[in-house]
Order: structure tokens, then sequence, then C-alpha cells
């Protein structure tokens, strides 16, 4: 195995080595109205993490994208700031006899969730074991789907959630990768077909039946997901993911719009029949309403939006408390976004985007570049999961969509979302390193 | 290949990534200023918590409302409950009402009244200053006012006709503010029990509360008929006489007179017919009129949708008053000549409140200019433990008002109001208006009086507005609606107290000159 230096990843990750201890010591000028740099184990563990990441990448001769680990890299390194900075009494960890406050619970699932992404992009060679039990991967999918049906508990009226003794996992995060899996394998197999075969009714083309019929499965899927789970954030995501891989392997706009006409009906059927459905959809319409009871988040974060302005509060300085309770109870999850934007304001809340979109269009140039269809598509559909997860949350935070309870992959607390998205990295890497170094066998 | 349908999927994100820039670009920016004054916005809560607010006083320079901060808590206190509906409450559980919430953002400072420094302020992030503000109401005629009222539900609106000056409002019963606007902690019992009171003392009458007029509604229909030409003083309806003693039929729907207390009918002009306040000659002037001038009328005069008191931005809300059923916040139409009859002497289907009625006065007083009506008059820097200073940041005034009808219109009409509390048979009805009556002797009183049945066993509400001094060469200084609920015939409760508002306005002008 040769070394291969990664230059540019390490330039990139310098500014970041920089700014995470500067964050920290901002921050705690700003809350403790003190001029003294407080508390840097936090801030110094992440940087060692990135670095450590580093290194093991260039000595494992990788030769995958340089570009991702510092995105990802910069938007964890804005989540940590302000993880940091809220009351750490929000969460944390007490098991095996230690007591972690939030932020160091999240240093915590980041050194697990990069060790992961390091195995995967270093160890996955190739992708058989992916490509080959796809079934075996659907298996797993509907088992976790099922296990949250029937042993999940919830939290804030949807039921994500699964107890592990010392952890609580959300499988939801998990389903997510091992579906993309699943549909990047069916595709591949079958995308020659569903390319040539033609039906029509009216002006769309419909794919033929059996090809139909695991877009609808999958869709029974996710409408039992809203229905039953009261998740429209993930099945929003799912559904999207899917009809983005579709589009990817057909190139046919008309089944995207298909997919696309299935989701609004049957999410106005949803909103038609289900109260808890129809709430959601009437807090978005008009969160105003009744904003100290079931628009009371969506109006504290528009407030939180405007108090940050273009320049934003300053770092420490948001109004994240008052009279002694949160402004927005979920700051650390779902609202993450909008904290960041009270403090850093536009300026930074597009620098956050920003960051989002360097892995978006890194991991679109990776689905191009890939060797063949699965690779190219399972690129697709783990960027296209990470990019709409963070389009949906924001536009979400905005009230551009109905607010739905899912993480910023990378910024947002918990451990089963910052694990489940450095997976999706990981294999991000392995398959830019495989295309990589394909193309050198190719020309030499 | 999957590679072209990649680069197309790229475009399609960076659109979507665009859309979401876009949507953070509209709260961050756009809506950034409206959002920073909001009422429930944490921010504004968090400064109302915390922040000291400024001093309220009265014309005179009576501290009002008052604040201090214990413990870093701000409470509020307010010296006088005659106030209440006016000033409102500012609450750490209830939020904000009246003055207090429509000036929110200059009494706790956050903006500055000189648009420059408020933007060199924000800049440099300063601390909110508080500010103090005067209202255009002087103490003791607001008191002297609700004394009148004594306990009975109903309201006082009194306004300078010449500078749209509120110069009283008082809405009863009322409430003092102070334990809802203290220890947050403590705020919640006195409140339930406010609004668990079948009087409802929450309500502020003056200005929210909608009720039938009855007869001092004549003065719109009249006042509208002379400008639009339909009727002169002299105009009489040649059936009217008849129709006193055997009912006016209007599509079926039989007009009849109210109790004329022994009067016998006769061929009435307009000012004995006012003064007698004849309902058949009031229908004959609004059917002549017609149903699509009475309700361009209406409009005009500020019936037909939401009023407003005070400087744009900063107003204090007035619930519309309507002259039919309302449709969508507008007038409807009149669904038949019966249903205008009947408005046109103020019942039917019309509910108004005290202040539009009182505006209503101060536009005849006007010479036909309707004022725009503020309270409060200036804006100042805070000053310790309850004391005005002289350094005034700001001042409000009236927009100058607007015309709704001619001046020649409001002259006749006001000739015909005077005789309605001083004629020979309009002293009968409505003689208690009159301000010679409590020891004004070089002034008379315009008004008329209103009876507004309620139908069933109700007593009626008892209404008069008016103004003074009336007499043809005088300048009218206050122009007033009163109402007292169920509190009878308008010339038992509410003309007598009007007379005495009016009054004593003219004493304490008198003495300040």
């Amino acid at each position: 195995m040769r070394i291969a230096w990664r230059g540019v990843e390490f330039r990139l990750l310098l500014p970041i080595l920089l700014l995470v201890p500067l964050g920290f010591v901002v921050t705690h000028i700003a809350l403790s109205g003190t001029v003294e740099a407080g508390p840097l184990e936090i801030a110094i563990g992440y940087v060692a993490i990135l670095v450590a990441a580093h290194l093991l990448l260039v000595a494992a001769g990788h030769r995958g994208d340089q570009l991702l680990l510092p995105a990802v890299g910069a938007m964890g390194a804005v989540g940590m700031i302000m993880l940091n900075r809220l009351p750490q009494e929000l969460a944390g960890t007490s098991a095996l006899g230690i007591e972690l406050g939030m932020a160091a619970t999240q240093l915590l699932w980041f050194a697990i969730g990069i060790a992961a992404m390091l195995a995967i992009a270093i160890g996955v060679r190739d992708d058989g074991v992916l490509r080959h039990y796809k079934y075996s991967w659907a298996a797993i999918g509907i088992g976790l789907l099922a296990a949250t049906l029937l042993i999940g508990y919830e939290v804030n009226g949807a039921r994500l959630w699964i107890d592990l003794g010392p952890v609580s996992v959300q499988p939801g995060e998990f389903l997510k990768i091992v579906l993309v899996v699943f549909i990047a394998a069916y595709l591949a197999e079958t995308r020659t077909l569903l390319t040539s075969a033609r039906m029509r009714i009216g002006f769309l083309s419909v794919p033929p039946l059996p090809y139909f019929l695991p877009m609808l499965a999958l869709f029974a899927v996710v409408m039992l997901i809203v229905v039953r789970l009261n998740d429209l954030g993930t099945a929003l995501l799912f559904f999207g993911t899917f009809l983005t891989m579709l589009f990817v392997a057909t190139g046919r706009r008309s089944y995207v719009l298909i997919g696309l006409i299935l989701f609004l009906g049957g999410s106005f059927v949803a909103y038609q029949l289900f109260g808890h459905v129809q709430a959601r959809i009437d807090v978005w319409l008009d969160p105003f309403a009744d904003p100290l009871g079931a628009g009371f988040q969506p109006v504290r974060a528009i407030y939180a939006l405007g108090r940050g302005g273009v320049f934003g509060e300053g770092l420490g300085q948001g109004l994240i408390t008052l009279g002694g309770s949160l402004t927005i109870p979920f700051v650390h999850t779902d609202f993450i976004f909008t904290a960041v934007a009270e403090e850093l304001g536009l300026l930074g809340a597009f620098a956050l985007l920003g960051f989002a979109a360097v892995v978006v269009f890194r991991g679109l140039r990776i689905a191009a570049l890939a060797r063949d269809d699965f690779s190219g598509l399972l690129a697709v559909g783990l960027t296209a999961s990470l990019g709409l997860q963070a389009l949906i949350i924001i536009a979400g935070n905005t009230k551009l969509v109905p607010l739905t309870g899912i993480t910023l992959p990378f910024v947002s607390y918990g451990g089963s979302s910052i694990l489940a998205s450095f997976i999706m990295v990981g294999l991000l890497l392995s398959i830019s390193h495989r295309s990589a170094t394909g193309a050198d066998e190719r020309e030499s | 290949m999957i590679a072209t349908n990649v680069r197309r999927l790229g475009l399609y994100l960076m659109l979507s990534f665009a859309v979401v820039s876009g949507s953070i670009t509209w709260w961050q920016v756009v809506e950034a200023p409206s959002l920073a004054t909001r009422a429930d916005n944490p921010e504004v809560l968090a400064a109302r918590r915390s922040l000291l607010r400024g001093t309220i006083f009265d014309a005179t320079g009576q501290p009002l409302a008052t604040s201090q901060v214990v413990d870093g808590l701000s409470l509020r206190s307010y010296a006088d409950p005659a106030f209440t509906h006016v000033i409102g409450y500012s609450s750490h559980r209830f939020g904000t009402t009246g003055i207090e919430r429509a000036f929110e953002d200059l009494l706790v400072g956050r903006t500055d009244p000189n648009p420059i420094r408020d933007f060199i302020g924000d800049v440099l992030d300063r601390q909110p200053q508080p500010r103090d503000l005067t209202l255009t109401i002087d103490r003791r005629l607001q008191d002297f006012a609700a004394e009148q009222l004594g306990g009975d539900a109903g309201a006082v609106v009194a306004i300078d006709p010449g500078t749209g000056a509120v110069l009283a409002m008082v809405s009863s019963p009322t409430f003092d503010a102070t334990p809802i606007s203290g220890d947050p902690n403590g705020a919640q019992e006195p409140m339930d029990a406010l609004r668990n009171d079948p009087a409802e003392p929450l309500l502020a009458r003056d200005r929210q509360g909608r009720y039938v007029p009855g007869s001092i509604m004549k003065v719109f229909t009249a006042a509208a008929a002379l400008d639009a030409g339909t009727i002169t003083p002299t105009t009489t309806y040649p059936d009217q006489p008849r129709e006193e003693t055997e009912g006016f039929l209007v599509e079926g729907f039989v007009i009849q007179e109210h109790d004329l207390s022994g009067i016998t009918p006769d061929l009435w002009p307009l000012s004995p017919a006012l003064q007698v306040s004849s309902n058949i000659y009031f229908a004959h002037v609004g059917l002549e009129l017609g149903a699509e001038q009475f309700l361009t009328y209406a409009s005009r005069f500020g019936f037909c949708a939401p009023g407003s008191i005070g400087p744009p931005g900063r107003q204090l809300a007035v619930a519309s008053s309507f002259v039919t059923t309302p449709v969508d916040g507008d007038c409807g139409p009149f669904t038949d000549d019966a249903e205008l009859a009947s408005a046109s002497f103020g019942q039917g289907t019309t509910s108004v409140t005290p202040f539009q009625m009182a505006l209503l006065a101060a536009a005849i007083a006007g010479d036909g200019v309707m004022p725009d009506p503020f309270v409060v008059r200036d804006v100042r820097a805070h000053g310790e433990d309850g004391q005005r200073t002289d350094s005034v940041l700001d001042t409000f005034s009236s927009g100058g008002g607007r015309r709704v009808i001619s001046s020649a219109a409001a002259r006749q009409m006001r000739a015909a109001m005077v005789d309605a509390v001083n004629g020979e048979l309009g002293r009968l009805f409505a003689g208690q208006g009159d301000v010679t009556l409590y020891g004004i002797s070089n002034a008379r009183s315009a008004g008329k009086t209103g009876t507004a049945q309620l139908g069933g066993e109700q007593a009626p509400h008892s209404w008069f507005i008016g103004f003074a001094p009336a007499e043809a060469e005088a300048d009218p200084s206050i122009a007033i609606a009163v109402i007292v609920e169920s509190g009878g015939s308008g010339s038992g409760r509410a003309a007598p107290i009007a007379g005495q508002v009016m009054a004593e306005w003219l004493r304490l002008a008198e003495a300040g000159n």
C-alpha cells in the first residue's frame, strides 16, 4: 500500500483546525463575560479526530475525493461550536458510569462515526457484498422498519426510537442506507429494461408493471411511515431519494412526475384522514394562528432567523433561553440551523448551506465518474439522501415546507444521525477511491 | 449513460439550493425588521421582562403608568383604573394591550424616534433607552367621566373636534391592571377572575363594544341627506303627520312612532322632527336618500370598516361599526326598504361603537370635517421617579382629518342639534344634555339622545351624542358620545352624563386659560 499525499484535503482542513478552538474561545468569552480561553478539550478532541482521519487516509494510500472530509468536517465544526454553546443538560450520556454532557457525547459519536467512515472507505475494496445480496439488504430494511413499528417508542409524537440498553437508536437513519443500496442494485440491473419499455397513460409514459411494482411497494412503505410513525420528514426523504435515483437510472422526468403526483395525492388523502398529519400541515400554513401552542416552535424559529439578520448576533449572544427556559425546545436537533442562523446570521447560514452544497456536488461528481452503474447509482442515492435531508430540514426551519423532525446531517445532535451520515461518506469515499484507482489501471 | 443524467440532476439540486437560500434570505433580510417589533417575539418578551418601561403621563404630567425593575424583573403599576382600557396592560404572562402594545418599541426604547439616531444605536448595539409618553387625556376629565358612569356598564368618549385629540375614553366596568402586570407567577389568579366576571370588565366598550345606536343615528341620516341635497332644513313629508299615529307602511312592514309623550303630531320639517325624534320623518329621509347613497355616506363617515386611533403603525384598534348585516367585514346590502327605513332611525341591523359615534358628533361640530383621532401627544426622554422631563423627542398630532360633508350641511345639522337640546320640544327629550344646567353660563350644547330598543324585556341602551359650545359663532371644543348599557331612555342617563362631562371640560379649559 503506497502512501498518497492528500494535499488539497490537508490545506482545506487547516482553517477548520484553527477556527474550531477560536470559535470555542469566542463563545466562552461571550457567555462568561470574562476574557479567558475556557475549556478547550472538546475543540481539541474534534480537531484531533479530523487530523487522525486525514492521516489514516494518507497512510492507507486512499485516492478518494479530497473535498468531502473538509466539507463534512466544516459542517461538524459549526455543529460542535453550537452544541458546546447550548445548555449542556439538554442531552447527554450517563452510561457505563461515565457522565458526559451534550457536546462531549456528540464528540464521542463523531469519533465512532469517523472510525466507521474510515473502515468503510479503506476496507470496502469491492462492492460485491452490497450488490449481490440486495434482497438481504431489503429484508434487513423491512426488519428495521418492523422493529420500529413493534418495539419503537415515541418522542415528540413520532415513533422513531428503539431502546438498546445504554443507547437509543433511530433505525430510520440506517434503514435509509440499506434502502439506497437495495434500490441502486435493483435499478442497475433493470435500468435498460426500464428505459426501453414504453407504456403510455395520457401524456405520461409509465414503466411496465413488473418494474412499476417496486415503486409502488416503496411508496406503500413511505405512506406507512407517514401514517403509522407520524414521520413526514423521513417519508419525504426516502421517497425523494428514490425518485432521484429513478430519474438518474432512467432519465425519465415523467417517472419523477408520477412519483410526485403519488406522493402529493397520498399526502392529501393522509391530510383528510389523519388528525396528526392535518395538524402538521395547518401549523405550516399559519404558525401564527396558535403561537403559544401548536405553532410555538415554528414561530420561535422564524423569530430566531429574524434576530440573526445578515451578520448574526454573534457566537454565544443569541437568545437561546428566556426566563430560564429554551426559546426553541428542540434547538439542538430539529432547529440547530436556526440557532446557527441567529448567531452567525445570513452569512453563517449561507456558509453552512454552502458546505452542504459542496458535499452534494462532490457526491454527484463521484457518481458521474463511477466505474459502473451500481456504483454510480449508489453514489447518487447516498448524495441525494444527504443533500435532500439538509434541504428538507432547512426548508422546514424556514417554513418553505412543513416542518419535519429530521436532523441536519453532521450538525444536529444525535448519535444515529452522525454514525449513519459518516457511513454514507465512507461509502462515497470508497466508490471514489475505486474509480480513481480503476482509471489508473486502465491507463497503465 | 448515467453521467448525463447526473449532470441534469445537478442542475435541479442547484435550483433547490437557490430556492432554500431564498427562503432563508426572506426571513433574515426581508422580514427581519417587521419580526423584530412583533409582541410575541421572544426578544420583545425578554426586553419586557427585564427592561425598564417608560412612564405614561396624562396631559398635565400626572404619572399614570410607572415601572421599576426589582431583581431583574420589570414591574408595571398603574395609578388610575379609569385609564385601564386606554393604556392597556403590560403583562409578562398575558402580553400587552392598548397603548402599551401600540407604543411598545418606544416605551422599552428599542427604537429611537429620530431615524438617524435609531440607525446609529442599532449599529452600535446600544442599550435600549426607555421613553415616556404623554397622553392627550386630562386625568381630571377622565376621572370625572368615570364617576358620572358610576358602576354602570357603559362608555364615554370625548374628542376635541378641532384637533382630533382624545379628551376622555372611559369604559365601565374597569379593573386594576397592576396585579396582572407584576410578578408573572401571581398574575394568573386575578386574570382568571377578570375573565370569569359576567360583567366583562376586560372589554374595552368605548372602542370594541358594538351597540344598536337608536335615534342618535338620525344625526348621520340627516347629515348625509343634507349634504346630498335630498333634503333641506325645511323639507316636510305630507303623509308624515297621519303616519305618526297610523304607522308608515314600508314593503309590508309597519313603522311605528315611539311614545311622543303627549306631543301632537304636526307637519314637521327637520328641526322639530329631530327635537321630537320622529322615526317616521327619518324613515322618509332615509328612503329618499336611497340605499346606495346611504351606504356610500356610511363608508365616508367611517362606518363599515375598522377604525383606529393614533399615528400609522402605532394605532389602537376600533371595532367596525355597521349600518347593515356585515358581509366579509364590510356593510352588506340592504335586504329591502324596510331595513333601510329602520337603519335611518338607528334600529334594524345597525351596530356601532361609542368611539365611532363620538367621531360622528365631532364631524358635525368640526364644520363637516371628521378629525383623525389620536391619544398620545408626545414622546419624551425618560424621567426618574415618575417626573416628566422637558426633553420632547417627538410629537404626534392629527393628520388634519377628512371632509365628510359640506360646511353648509354641517351648519344646518348643527342648528338642528342645538334645537334638539335647547328647542321648545327638544328640551323635553335632550334638555339634560345642556351645559347650562351644570354651571356654564356662556355656552349651549348641541346633541341628540338615543334610546336603543333591544327587543323583548331588555331595558334599552341610553345614548347621547353632542358637542359644546354649539352656538353658531362658537368653536366647539368637545364632542362626546355616552352610552349606558340598559340605562333606559337617552334623556334619563346618557344626556345628563354628557352635559356634566362637557360642562366639566369647559370649566377645566377656562381655568387653564
